[in-house]
C-alpha cells in the first residue's frame, strides 16, 4: 500500500503537500475510525503524478541566531524536485535537484554542481534542520513502513495514524506518528528513531487556501534533543497541477536557477 | 680493630676462592651477567614503550590537555565553539607547564573534484605548531595559505585528486550560511591518524576560519604539556583560570580513556614480562650461589677443623656470593647497556626482528609504528643491582649457615 506520511518529515513532502482537496467535504462522521488505506491512499493519491510550484519562507532558529530564506521550488510526481534559493543574496541562486534518490546541489558562487553522496545524506540541507535524507526519502516510505489508525485524538479531534517501519528495514525512523484533526488535515507528526526515543516534532497550522486548496501553509520541525533550534517553512504561494516543462528536472536547469 | 681488618681479608680470600673454580665462577657470572642484560633490555623497551606510546597517541590529535565549548564533544555541532580565543591561548602559553597549544577548526564538508561529492572533515590548525616534531603534520615543508591545503593520502585515492588538484569544498558556515570556495590540494598527506588520513583535508586556521565565517572561535584547543604525567593537574589548573571559564577542560585520559586504557594496558603487560625475567633471572643467581657452597662442603669441613670459626665462614659465603653477584651485575649492566644504547641508535624493527607482521600496527585509529628505540634510566641499572645483591645474599645464607653448622668429622668424609 503505498502510503505517504503526511509531511513525512520532508520537504519535498511539504512541497508536494496536496492535501485532499475534497477532504472537508468528506468529512466522516466520527469516532468511527477511518479506513487508514483509504484515508492514506487519498493522500497518497492526491500527491502521486502531481505537480506544483511554490514559493516559500524557510526561517532557521538556533540559540546563535535567526535566519530567512526564501525559495522557490518545483516539484512533480514524489521523485522529482528542484529547489531554488531566492533570498538572502549571498546564497541566490544556490539550487538543488533531486531525481529519485540522487542529489545535487548547484553553488553559483565557484559554479559547480555537486552530488550529494550517501554518506552526507544525514548531512543537514543548506543549514536547515531537515537533512539531505528527508527531502529523497519519500517515495521509499511506503515500502518502508506499516500503518494503522493508533487511537483518537480528543484535543484536537482527529486520530493518530501510526507508522512503523518494516522488519528489516535499515533507516533513520523506528515509528512515526501523525495526527490528523477532522478534516484529515495533519496537525502534528512524531518522529522516533531506532532507539525508540522521540527525536523530533513537527507540528503543522495557518491552514489557508493556496492554489485552490485548504493546506497548513506553515510548519515547526524541532528536534527535541538540540534546545533553542528549530526551523520553520511557510508557503507564500502555491500552484498544484501546473504543466512544467519536461527539462525542469535536469542538471542544465539546476545550473541555470529560475 | 680486628673487624676493620678481617673484612678485607674474607673479601680477599673470598675473591680468591672465587678464582680456585673458574669455570664454575665464569659460568656464574655468565648467567647472572645474561639475566642482568635481558632485565636492562627489557627495563629499556618499557621505558621507550611507556614514552612513545603516549606521544604517539597524545603528539598528533590528542593533546595532553585539551580545551572546548562545553556540548562540542558530544554534538561535533558545527555552532559549538569557543569564543575569544586568541585571549585564551595567550593565557595558556602562560602557564610555565604548557610546552605549545594548536588551535583547531573541525567542520564537516562536501569536497569535489568533480561533480561526485565526498564527505569530509575540514580540519584548520596552527600551522607553527602542527608542524613541530611528533605533532599531526610534523617536518611539513610545503608551504600552504592562500588556499592552498592538505589532503589525506586515501581520501585523496578515494576521490581521484593528486598533487595540484583544484578541488571544491561546500560546508555551512557557522551561522548556517553556505560555505564554499575552490582549493588546490598542494600535497597529500600520511599521518598517523586514521581519520585524517581518510577524512580530512588540513588547512591553516585563519583560511577555515575564513571559509566557515568564523571570528576569533575554535572547535578545540589543544595543549601540550612539558611532563605528560602532570597533564591532569594542568588540565584542572587550566580549567580555572578566567580566560577558559565555561570552557570544557580535559586531560587526555579523561578525554580519551580508551587511549588511556590501552597504554596501561600494554604497561601492565610489560611489567608483568619483566617481573618473569627478574623472577628467572634471581632464580640463577640463586641457583649459582646454592651449588657453589653446596659443591664445597668437605672444604668447609677442613676450615671448621682447622678452627675457624663458623661465623667466620658465613661471612665469607655470603661475601664470596656479593663479590659473584655483584660482578655479574657489572657485567650485565655493561652488556646490557651497550646493547640498550646500540638500539637505541639505530631502532629495531619488530617486524624485522620477528620476521612476521607490517612495520607498523593500526589500533584505535592511530598508527603506531614498531621500530623500538630503548632507552635507560639510572634508576633501572641501580634497581637491578641492588635485586642482584639481595638475591645473591638471601640465596646463600642458608647454605652459610648449613656450612656453619656442619660437623667437621662429618663434613671431610663427604
Amino acid at each position: 500500500m503505498p502510503i505517504r506520511p503526511v509531511c513525512a518529515a520532508a520537504i519535498a513532502a511539504f512541497m508536494t503537500f496536496g492535501v485532499p482537496s475534497g477532504s472537508a467535504a468528506r468529512v466522516q462522521q466520527h469516532p468511527t475510525p477511518p479506513d487508514v488505506d483509504a484515508v492514506l491512499a487519498r493522500l497518497d493519491d492526491l500527491y502521486r503524478s502531481k505537480s506544483s510550484i511554490a514559493r516559500m519562507e524557510v526561517i532557521v532558529t538556533s540559540p546563535r541566531s535567526t535566519r530567512t530564506m526564501r525559495l522557490k521550488a518545483w516539484t512533480r510526481g514524489e521523485d522529482e524536485a528542484l529547489i531554488v534559493i531566492e533570498a538572502p543574496p549571498r546564497e541566490e541562486g544556490t539550487a538543488t535537484l533531486r531525481v529519485g534518490a540522487n542529489l545535487w546541489n548547484f553553488l553559483p558562487r565557484i559554479a559547480r554542481t555537486i552530488r550529494v553522496p550517501p554518506s552526507m545524506m544525514l548531512g543537514s540541507w543548506m543549514g536547515t534542520d531537515f537533512t539531505n535524507d528527508d527531502l529523497v526519502k519519500e517515495s521509499s516510505m511506503h515500502k518502508d513502513f506499516a500503518s494503522r489508525i493508533d487511537r483518537r485524538s480528543d484535543a484536537p479531534q482527529g486520530w493518530w495514524l501510526r507508522l512503523d517501519v518494516r522488519p528489516g528495514i535499515v533507516g533513520r525512523w523506528a515509528r512515526i506518528d501523525i495526527l490528523l484533526d477532522e478534516a484529515e488535515l495533519p496537525v502534528e507528526e512524531h518522529h522516533f528513531d531506532r532507539k525508540g526515543r522521540l527525536a523530533r516534532v513537527i507540528t503543522f497550522d495557518e491552514i489557508k487556501t493556496l492554489g485552490g486548496r485548504r493546506l497548513p501553509s506553515h510548519m515547526t520541525l524541532t528536534p527535541v534533543d538540540t534546545p533553542g533550534q528549530r526551523t520553520e517553512m511557510r508557503y507564500l504561494e502555491a500552484q498544484f497541477n501546473v504543466a512544467l516543462p519536461d527539462d525542469t528536472f535536469s542538471l542544465s536547469r539546476l545550473e541555470r536557477g529560475k | 680493630m680486628t673487624m676493620r681488618l678481617r673484612l678485607p681479608t674474607t673479601w680477599r680470600i673470598a675473591w680468591r676462592n672465587l678464582w680456585r673454580n673458574p669455570r664454575r665462577t665464569a659460568l656464574a657470572l655468565a648467567a647472572i651477567g645474561l639475566s642482568v642484560t635481558l632485565v636492562l633490555l627489557y627495563d629499556g623497551i618499557l621505558r621507550w614503550e611507556a614514552d612513545y606510546l603516549i606521544d604517539t597517541i597524545t603528539g598528533p590529535m590528542l593533546g595532553h590537555v585539551q580545551a572546548h565549548a562545553p556540548e562540542w564533544r558530544h554534538t561535533r555541532a558545527m555552532d559549538k565553539t569557543m569564543g575569544r580565543v586568541s585571549q585564551a591561548v595567550e593565557a595558556v602559553r602562560r602557564d610555565p607547564d604548557v610546552a605549545g597549544v594548536d588551535v583547531r577548526v573541525y567542520a564537516p564538508a562536501l569536497a569535489a573534484l568533480g561533480e561526485e561529492g565526498f564527505a569530509v572533515v575540514v580540519v584548520g590548525v596552527d600551522m607553527a605548531e602542527a608542524t613541530r616534531p611528533s605533532r599531526l603534520l610534523q617536518g611539513l615543508k610545503v608551504p600552504l595559505g592562500g588556499r592552498r591545503v592538505l589532503m589525506g593520502r586515501l581520501l585523496a585515492e578515494q576521490m581521484g585528486a593528486t598533487q595540484g588538484a583544484e578541488i571544491a569544498i561546500v560546508g555551512q558556515g557557522i551561522d548556517g550560511s553556505l560555505a564554499n570556495d575552490f582549493f588546490t590540494v598542494a600535497a597529500l598527506v600520511d599521518t598517523s591518524v586514521d581519520l585524517v588520513n581518510r577524512q580530512a583535508i588540513v588547512m591553516p586556521l585563519a583560511d577555515a576560519r575564513e571559509l566557515f565565517a568564523m571570528g576569533d572561535e575554535a572547535h578545540e584547543l589543544v595543549i601540550y604539556a612539558r611532563d605528560p604525567a602532570r597533564a591532569q593537574s594542568l588540565a584542572t589548573r587550566l580549567g580555572g583560570s578566567p580566560e577558559l571559564a565555561g570552557v570544557e577542560v580535559l586531560d587526555w585520559k579523561t578525554a580519551a580513556p580508551g587511549m588511556n586504557d590501552l597504554v596501561e594496558l600494554v604497561a601492565v603487560m610489560w611489567v608483568f614480562i619483566l617481573l618473569l625475567v627478574f623472577v628467572a633471572a634471581a632464580a640463577g643467581v640463586a641457583n649459582t650461589a646454592l651449588m657453589s657452597t653446596f659443591e664445597r662442603t668437605h672444604e668447609f669441613g677442613m676450615l671448621l677443623a682447622l678452627g675457624t670459626a663458623p661465623s667466620r665462614i658465613v661471612a665469607m659465603i655470603l661475601v664470596e656470593s656479593l663479590a659473584l653477584g655483584v660482578t655479574g651485575a657489572l657485567l650485565g649492566t655493561a652488556l646490557g647497556g651497550a646493547l640498550v644504547a646500540w638500539a637505541h641508535h639505530v631502532g629495531v624493527d619488530y617486524a624485522k626482528l620477528t620476521g612476521v607482521g607490517p612495520s607498523s600496527v593500526s589500533a584505535w585509529g592511530v598508527t603506531f609504528t614498531m621500530i623500538i628505540r630503548p632507552r635507560l634510566a639510572a634508576i633501572d641499572i641501580v634497581r637491578v643491582v641492588l635485586a642482584v645483591m639481595a638475591t645473591a645474599i638471601l640465596a646463600s645464607a642458608w647454605p652459610a649457615l648449613r656450612a656453619a653448622r656442619l660437623q667437621p668429622a662429618r663434613a671431610l668424609r663427604e
